[in-house]
């Protein structure tokens, strides 16, 4: 159930730097000539926007562990173009979780893909207990 | 054209890793997913592993060049992934994939991780379409 209001934030201008991506292409085992479809995450990953990520769960003395994640393509992205990346931050507390919906969109409004990650909150308390 | 793809058609198998602790920093650092966990054996024993896990969405993105490999006229239009449980540094890992629905325009695969544990590390799913003019 959520217990909050989803958060929004952005849009964010941001770039699909060619070197990074053959970057992330060579360490992922991909073709350095094209952008890789988990490309977003290096934007997600961005301390403007994970940050206040980090923040809540500071808050809460959770931890965020990885869940899910997905990428859906109305077209590629291309190396060297900038896009808009909105992200919407919405919390469950059953089970706990922070659930980002990203949405790309072309600098001229055309969407361009959708970018959800799913993050289980874990206290920091049960993680130390595992041990 | 894609007709030639039928349910229950097998994804050749592709096999990656083992990872060692350079290829998990070369990651963090690419990817700006700088999460302890996948760095730090001492943060990874904490929690009971006895290895850091490789960074999920690491191998989520391999699912990708396996499926070009498979199809080169196909484009991949959704990838996607739960991370059911981790695949540790050092682990060899084998990605499969096995085709569920198929029609000329659009098909659907499911796409499973293993690494040296029993269960599947990631259950993920990709749908492909054909190419324009392919």
């Amino acid at each position: 159930m959520p217990l909050e209001s989803p958060c929004a934030l952005g849009p964010f201008r941001l770039r699909v730097d060619p070197a990074r991506a053959a970057a992330y292409a060579r360490e992922t085992g991909g073709d350095v000539e094209t952008v890789p479809l988990a490309y977003p995450a290096i934007w997600l990953a961005e301390p403007s926007l994970f940050s206040v990520v980090r923040d809540l769960c500071d808050d809460l003395d959770v931890v965020p562990v990885h869940e899910s994640q997905s990428f859906s393509y109305d077209a590629p992205l291309v190396a060297g173009e900038s896009y808009d990346f909105s992200v919407t931050i919405s919390r469950e507390d059953t089970p706990p979780r922070l659930t980002l919906v990203a949405m790309v969109a072309r600098l001229d409004g055309e969407p361009c893909a959708r970018v959800e990650t799913m993050m289980r909150l874990v206290p920091r308390a049960a993680l130390a207990s595992v041990s | 054209m894609s007709g030639d793809i039928k349910v229950g058609d097998i994804i050749p198998e592709t096999i990656i890793g083992p990872f060692d602790a350079p290829s998990l920093t070369r990651y963090a650092e690419v990817s700006g997913d700088a999460n302890p966990l996948h760095l730090d054996d001492a943060v990874a024993a904490a929690i009971g592993l006895t290895a850091p896990p490789v960074h999920g969405m690491k191998l989520l993105a391999a699912f990708e060049p396996m499926l070009r490999a498979w199809r080169d006229d196909l484009i991949i239009s959704s990838l996607a992934g739960r991370f059911v449980q981790p695949i540790l540094r050092g682990d060899t890992v084998r990605l499969s994939g096995r085709v569920l629905r198929a029609t000329d325009d659009e098909i659907f695969v499911r796409l499973t991780a293993y690494g040296a544990a029993r269960a599947p590390g990631i259950i993920g799913e990709a749908t492909l379409r054909p190419k324009a003019g392919a």
